[in-house]
């Protein structure tokens, strides 16, 4: 009756959703949060709050109606309630009675200056500190970015050459990942393997909410630090940017994202950092990566576009040097070959189900491999061979063949279909099957009964 | 009256279930586990014995499989 944990990446919307009013209300204080939360708004939603950006006076939800064709009536539901999980705007009556919708006056005020300019400047440009005499290019941001986060997954695996701080290890264990004995190194739980064969964006994006919902147990405000990650996402590669006016929290949170490679500072104590690439796609749209699984994007900065080809015969090759990917294909299949530029390995029944008694689903495994699949292989329709991903899939099954609920068995049939605890129940032989919690509720249902009877 | 017992309900194929039937007959787990027959896809069983039914499960599943390795 295990439960397998599933890795839920949330996008942006839902974890503002999640937010309380307040912190939203001074989240919009900020225009570069604004500005972020509208680009990922739906195109219709997007629309509307351009229409009624410079409305000062609410308007009738009746004039809101007709502006969409009867047949997108859909749409328009949805978009409402889109808009009103944000707090973009809320309801309030109008003269005469009516109701109507009228924009959050804070998000209108600072969407007005992300688009027309004004306002405080974002941040802070290093104009003021003269040319750098370190300056650092753009690959080399990307290789420092791509050095980094290899490390922290590696870390992850197991691979003794990686070290990371305390903190970070810290997070990673309070982010489910991780688990750690005391007094022991930590090691890797499910949920970490799952985090594992995700693609570069999902991780990040994982990460960062998983710091984010414990920033304030460490005593950092939570507004801050989204708006500057907002404003991070916005800033140019290949730019650097000061440290003037940062406060204390923000400071230890720039080292933190030092060290997960998504910024560049060359000493602790240096005052100016460079965005890194992993920075600005970060909130620029992991809402359209996750959305189309099926578009093979490649990992950002590692270079090669896809790496692995797998044959109808359970072969899987795999066109790398990079020790981590090794150790990611080796999770699931069994290694034969290594040479200096591919890695021969087989799929194999037992590695396959290893992988499954560690926490994997088939369905990540097939993902990893569609993700890193070869330019060659990408030209045929499917992607994998079909006899491999059902392969796979049959071996996870395999496992399931008996499934498990809990209950508690009753020999007198009682209509109690519609307390929704109802497991299973044969009419015939008046017995039934309930769940435990509404073992209670039945019994009290047939308490009354007896006593009616 | 009423009668209450407390266990598993567990759902399968048919044939899994013919397999349950037989392990419980031929007292493979030391005791008898299957507390009511349901119908041909439901069986009710004792609480404790799910992790063995897994391993056993398990065994008849590699009995039934073969490798084919090509190195």
């Amino acid at each position: 009756m295990k439960l397998r944990v599933q890795l839920q990446c949330k996008n942006l919307h839902e974890y503002l959703r999640e937010l309380s009013p307040e912190i939203l209300d001074r989240l919009y204080n900020h225009p570069a949060t604004c500005l972020a939360v509208y680009r990922e708004l739906p195109s219709l939603a997007k629309n509307y709050v351009m229409r009624m950006l410079f409305l000062d006076q609410p308007l009738p939800q009746a004039a809101l109606a007709l502006w969409v064709k009867i047949e997108s009536q859909k749409d328009h539901d949805e978009c409402v309630l889109v808009l009103a999980g944000l707090r973009l705007w809320h309801s309030q009556q109008l003269q005469g009675g009516l109701q109507g919708y009228i924009l959050n006056p804070v998000f209108k005020d600072n969407l007005r200056i992300a688009l027309l300019g004004g306002g405080k400047a974002w941040a802070d440009e290093g104009s003021t500190l003269g040319p750098d005499r370190h300056a650092r290019d753009i690959d080399s941001l990307d290789r420092y970015a791509i050095e980094r986060w290899e490390v922290i997954l590696h870390f992850m695996v197991g691979s003794p050459c990686a070290a990371v701080s305390q903190d970070l290890a810290q997070l990673l264990v309070q982010a489910g990942l991780m688990k750690s004995e005391a007094g022991e190194a930590p090691y890797i739980t499910s949920a970490g393997f799952q985090f594992l064969l995700l693609d570069t964006a999902s991780q990040l994006w994982y990460f960062t909410l998983q710091y984010l919902n414990t920033a304030q147990s460490r005593g950092m405000d939570l507004v801050e630090i989204l708006s500057f990650l907002f404003q991070l996402s916005f800033s140019t590669l290949g730019r650097d940017y000061s440290v003037e006016g940062m406060s204390e929290s923000l400071l230890t949170f720039l080292q933190h994202l030092r060290e997960f490679g998504l910024v560049f500072q060359r000493k602790r104590k240096s005052r100016r950092y460079y965005p890194t690439r992993l920075a600005i796609t970060l909130a620029a749209g992991v809402t359209t990566t996750s959305s189309s699984p099926s578009s093979s994007t490649s990992i950002p900065g590692t270079g090669d576009a896809g790496f692995i080809v797998v044959e109808t015969n359970y072969r899987i090759y795999a066109y790398t040097d990079s020790e981590l990917q090794i150790a990611l294909v080796a999770l699931f299949s069994e290694m034969l070959y290594r040479f200096p530029n591919v890695v021969v390995a087989q799929v194999t029944r037992e590695s396959v189900q290893q992988a499954i008694a560690n926490g994997i689903t088939a369905q990540q495994i097939i993902h990893f491999l569609r993700t890193r699949a070869h330019p060659v292989m990408l030209k045929q329709t499917p992607v994998l061979p079909p006899t491999i991903t059902d392969q796979i899939r049959l071996w996870e099954l395999e496992r399931d063949r008996l499934q498990f609920t809990e209950g508690k068995f009753l020999l007198e049939d009682l209509c109690t279909s519609g307390l929704g605890c109802l497991v299973w129940q044969d009419v015939a032989h008046r017995v039934m099957v309930v769940s435990p919690h509404g073992h209670s509720e039945v019994k009290r249902f047939w308490k009354r009964q007896k006593s009616n009877a | 009256m009423v009668n209450v017992h407390k266990g598993v309900l567990v759902e399968c194929d048919p044939a899994m279930k013919q397999f349950l039937l037989y392990l419980d007959e031929k007292m493979a787990l030391g005791k008898k586990f299957i507390l009511k027959d349901l119908d041909d896809t439901h069986v009710f069983i004792l609480a404790e014995v799910v992790q063995t039914l897994q391993e056993r499960v398990g065994e008849l599943m590699d009995q039934n499989s073969f490798t084919f390795t090509q190195k």
